[in-house]
């Protein structure tokens, strides 16, 4: 079967690039697919629905990582694992559809990462959530542009959030965390993680044509 | 109990035995909670806590039930009000 399919990771400022990568379903190159001010980063895929398994869920954050860390900080607006486009055309329609939008996410989000922070109690621990949560809030406040709460899906979750931080106050960002395992190092495993494409500070709707 | 209480009020006809059995099925088929433990076992695998194996043993059980769960409400919702 030819992989005649098109597997979209994101979105950047119009730009010919080509990356090796361990993509979705095996794919070993990426490249842009382009529409006036705007290009996509692709792979070729055989299938319109690839299977949501680990390998993939990775390949799709580290190729979004190879963009976000090549010519030193692309900005890209990350899609959602699994939008796949039966060709370039239907790609380009989304993209002309969406030029606004696209565009000032863009601008919104450039020169920022996302950083993902949880404190999870230490088993049988003896915490008061509510002070810690607003602690760890005050703190990262100043040092982030904007943050975001995840939800608090086990007992053991104390805190769960996600921020936008600007590259440019990164290491103030990381010191801060630093002082926050610091102080509650002993009573919860302190869990951060990134940086990551800014998943959950875009919030766009693109019709899928495929 | 209080929305069982409601649900009897406003229908009266509704027998405590369909509400009990409607309960039930929200309860067995909890999408949100088996979805829930699914992000908490990756959680444990990925603080050291749940050895690999362990992980990769819950997740296909989570799944399996997912899977039952989603079926069973597709199936059951036409027959009794499943509230979430």
């Amino acid at each position: 079967m030819t992989a005649n399919h098109l597997y979209t990771y994101g979105i950047i400022d119009q730009e010919d690039v080509e990356f090796d990568v361990d993509g979705v379903n095996g794919a070993d190159r990426a490249y842009t697919v382009d529409h006036r001010t705007l290009s996509a980063v692709v792979s070729d895929i055989d299938a319109l629905e690839p299977e949501q398994s680990d390998a993939n869920l990775r390949a799709h954050d580290e190729v979004l990582g190879e963009i976000m860390d090549s010519k030193g900080g692309r900005t890209v607006v990350p899609m959602r694992f699994g939008m796949v486009f039966k060709g370039a055309g239907p790609l380009k329609n989304v993209l002309r559809g969406s030029r606004s939008v696209l565009s000032r996410t863009l601008r919104d989000i450039e020169g920022t990462v996302e950083m993902g922070l949880k404190l999870v109690a230490e088993e049988g621990a003896t915490i008061d959530e509510e002070a810690v949560r607003e602690d760890v809030a005050a703190r990262l406040t100043d040092v982030s542009v904007e943050e975001a709460e995840n939800g608090r899906f086990s007992d053991r979750l104390v805190v769960n959030r996600s921020y936008l931080v600007d590259h440019d106050h990164q290491e103030e960002f990381d010191d801060a965390i630093e002082a926050i395992e610091a102080e509650y190092g002993e009573s919860t495993i302190v869990r951060y993680t990134g940086p990551w494409a800014p998943y959950n500070f875009v919030d766009l709707e693109i019709g899928v044509d495929q | 109990m209080t929305f069982i209480l409601d649900d009897l009020l406003i229908n009266p006809w509704l027998s405590l035995a369909r509400v009990l059995r409607s309960t039930a099925i929200q309860e067995a088929y909890d999408l949100e909670a088996i979805q829930d433990d699914i992000k908490e076992n990756q959680l444990l695998y990925e603080i050291g806590e749940r050895s690999e194996e362990e992980y990769r043993q819950r997740r296909e059980e989570l799944e399996l039930e997912l899977e039952v769960a989603e079926q069973a409400r597709e199936n059951l919702s036409g027959q009794v009000e499943v509230k979430r």
